[in-house]
């Protein structure tokens, strides 16, 4: 019993610590692992990248109706070798909050993808290479809003050797050009 | 002696929760954020900002009214909601030496800022925010985050996030009814 009492009075003052302390005490937004994605020189390949909102907050779409709102953005660092071409942002949700019921905020809950298309060059030599970038959000509750965020975002990118191309000109001799 | 594994398990779990949130608040007094939960009952850390048509705004001077501190930004929602309340009772409370400052913490232009000012009929001072500022009222990593401020400039309460109109009456009225500017009166 004494050690239930002294417990209970532990999480209180835990639970007191917390008030002084608000807002979220970690990440809002979170990345999965992403698998190596594999792409041969010069071909496109998409690359999946799946974030988590913790439960209870939203962040903003990547195309919020509303004026003011920030939206999520992934920035990635685009390499010597390999071109970023597109990044397509999933429709986010239309939701009424309390602090404005009347009024629909498009914004990403829960799981969300992202996908990157990738085009590596054909010059660029095979091997994995390492992409970075940042996913910018603003996250907020149904009580408060906390300032932007810049959750940092990389993912492996494997280079594979394309094919030869086929061979338009006659055979030649192999010592043509020695 | 025989022990309730059960109970054992309750106490460990118990310790290591404090061990957690113990390493975190260190963390985050060594981030700077030391200030926080020390400023209710102490002098409101003084600044010295600027309006949005670029004059400057002394905490300081303000002293002998009491004063109503919002920290908002002009992507935040709930800060919104508060904004049509604040002007009622800058209206209502203001002949009896009550001000409401609003500090914009916000990357927005400060053209964005007065347009959503505008749009939202605010009549009390817009300030633009400094981050240093907000540090000094121990990191305003909430919006809105509100704090009330006696006559004689201590800090008298602190409210994060949306709350009730009447919680802010209650604290105006506090506010306005403490200091020793308010004795002096009577």
């Amino acid at each position: 019993m004494k050690i239930l009492l002294a417990s209970s009075l532990c999480l209180m003052s835990v639970w007191a610590w917390a008030q002084d302390n608000p807002g979220p005490q970690t990440s809002v937004v979170k990345m999965a692992p992403v698998a190596t994605v594999t792409a041969v020189q010069g071909k496109p390949a998409t690359v999946s990248l799946l974030f988590r909102v913790a439960n209870g907050y939203h962040i903003n779409s990547n195309q919020p109706k509303a004026e003011y709102l920030i939206p999520t953005v992934l920035k990635v660092e685009a390499t010597t070798d390999i071109v970023i071409r597109k990044t397509t942002y999933p429709e986010g949700k239309d939701m009424s909050f309390a602090f404005a019921p009347d009024e629909k905020l498009n914004v990403y809950t829960g799981d969300f993808k992202i996908d990157v298309l990738v085009r590596p060059l054909m010059s660029v030599q095979t091997g994995k290479y390492v992409v970075r970038g940042t996913l910018k959000y603003q996250a907020c509750d149904n009580q408060a809003c906390y300032p932007p965020k810049q959750l940092p975002v990389s993912f492996d990118v494997k280079i594979a050797k394309a094919a030869a191309p086929p061979h338009r000109n006659p055979a030649q001799s192999p010592d043509v050009h020695q | 002696m025989k022990r309730n594994p059960l109970i054992l398990f309750f106490v460990a779990a118990i310790v290591a929760v404090m061990l957690f949130t113990g390493i975190r608040v260190a963390r985050n007094n060594r981030a700077g954020n030391s200030g926080k939960g020390q400023l209710i009952g102490n002098l409101a850390p003084d600044f010295d900002l600027q309006t949005l048509d670029g004059k400057d705004v002394k905490l300081s001077d303000l002293r002998g009214k009491a004063v109503l501190l919002n920290f908002w930004a002009t992507y935040c929602g709930p800060c919104k909601v508060e904004m049509p309340w604040f002007v009622e009772l800058q209206k209502e409370y203001g002949p009896q030496g009550f001000q409401i400052i609003g500090v914009a913490m916000d990357d927005a232009s400060t053209e964005d800022i007065a347009k959503f000012a505008k749009d939202m009929g605010v009549n009390y001072p817009i300030l633009l925010g400094k981050e240093s500022v907000g540090e000094s009222y121990g990191g305003v990593s909430v919006l809105p985050t509100t704090f009330f401020v006696d006559r004689d400039g201590k800090v008298i309460a602190r409210e994060f996030g949306l709350q009730s109109r009447s919680v802010f009456v209650d604290h105006i009225k506090k506010a306005l009814s403490q200091g020793q500017a308010v004795q002096a009166r009577r």
